[in-house]
């Protein structure tokens, strides 16, 4: 984290939903560790970078949110695949509920003198 | 058959390694499979050659200490340092060390942010000198007790004992002895546990 980031509420609140957001992802079914980089990255402002996906991925196969299975590819090596576990899922759920409360409240605040 | 373009992605994979030095062994040589992974991915798009190209790949992927800081959770600079590693033996073992492998210890141990200041008081106090201070402790504690009787025959004998040295009553000395051994290896184990937990 850059000195300046701490201050950041943005930074801070991006940080916070990237994960959840990775989970969104794979809500669909599994997917391919390298399209997950590219479209998270592609949607701009939630990560770094493609390269800061994986540590993410990593904490959540920890947290046993996700697990991988290896799957033979058309041409080249075998490839990784996320997918949703139980758990994932059940926390996804919350995390959509507990966003749209809390969307709504900052919302309000915001926009309470308009 | 190491080619330009190949180079530039093994420099981008070691300084990727460097940024993850204080990760546990399997999780650092997944990620950076994983990366690996990504980079041969998305160079079958292009020429092998085509070094602007991987340069922007690479420039897609991030700064590795970028991704370094995502798997450290933790700014820069703050990963710990290796020498946290050895901190807690040192401090326990040290002394034995010409007496100078404490200071080192303790030095290392005040120098690092690993541990919060309650954590260095204690390893300071509990005991200077680690281990050496009970075993140095044991050698003054080896007092001698001298008699001598003076007097003959039919006379009324006279014993004077004296004691040399440190001595305290046998029950002190034990528990002196306990805290002082047991004392510093606690300190230890809880030095290491709480590195395990930085």
């Amino acid at each position: 984290m850059v000195a300046g980031e701490d201050r950041d509420p943005v930074a801070q609140l991006r940080r916070g939903v990237a994960e959840p957001c990775v989970l969104a992802l794979l809500r669909a079914g599994e997917r391919y560790g390298f399209d997950l980089a590219r479209e998270l990255a592609g949607v701009g402002g939630l990560v770094a970078g493609e390269g800061t996906v994986y540590p993410l991925l990593a904490r959540l196969r920890r947290r046993q949110l996700v697990e991988t299975t290896w799957k033979e590819s058309a041409q080249g090596p075998p490839r990784r695949y996320y997918r949703l576990t139980a758990k994932g899922k059940a926390e996804l759920d919350a995390f959509v509920e507990q966003w749209q409360q809390f969307r709504s409240t900052v919302d309000a605040v915001l926009g309470g003198d308009r | 058959m190491s080619t330009r373009t190949d180079r530039v992605v093994a420099d981008y994979l070691e300084r990727l390694e460097d940024c993850l030095g204080t990760l546990p062994g399997a999780t650092r040589r997944q990620l950076l499979e994983e990366i690996a992974e990504h980079i041969v991915e998305a160079r079958e798009a292009l020429d092998p050659e085509d070094e602007v190209g991987l340069l922007a790949i690479l420039d897609a992927l991030g700064d590795p200490e970028a991704i370094g800081e995502e798997a450290l959770g933790a700014a820069p600079g703050t990963a710990p340092p290796r020498s946290d590693l050895f901190v807690p033996w040192l401090v326990l073992l040290g002394g034995f060390v010409f007496g100078v492998g404490w200071l080192v210890g303790i030095i290392l141990l005040w120098s690092s942010a690993t541990w919060r200041l309650r954590d260095k008081l204690l390893a300071s106090l509990v005991v200077p000198g680690g281990l050496l201070f009970p075993v140095l402790l044991l050698g003054m504690g080896g007092a001698a007790t001298t008699c001598t009787g003076s007097g003959g025959p039919g006379l009324l004998t006279v014993t004077h004992c004296t004691t040399h040295g440190f001595v305290l009553p046998l029950p002190l000395g034990i528990a002196v002895l306990l805290v002082t051994v047991l004392g510093p290896f606690l300190v230890a184990v809880h030095l290491d546990r709480v590195r395990r937990r930085a």
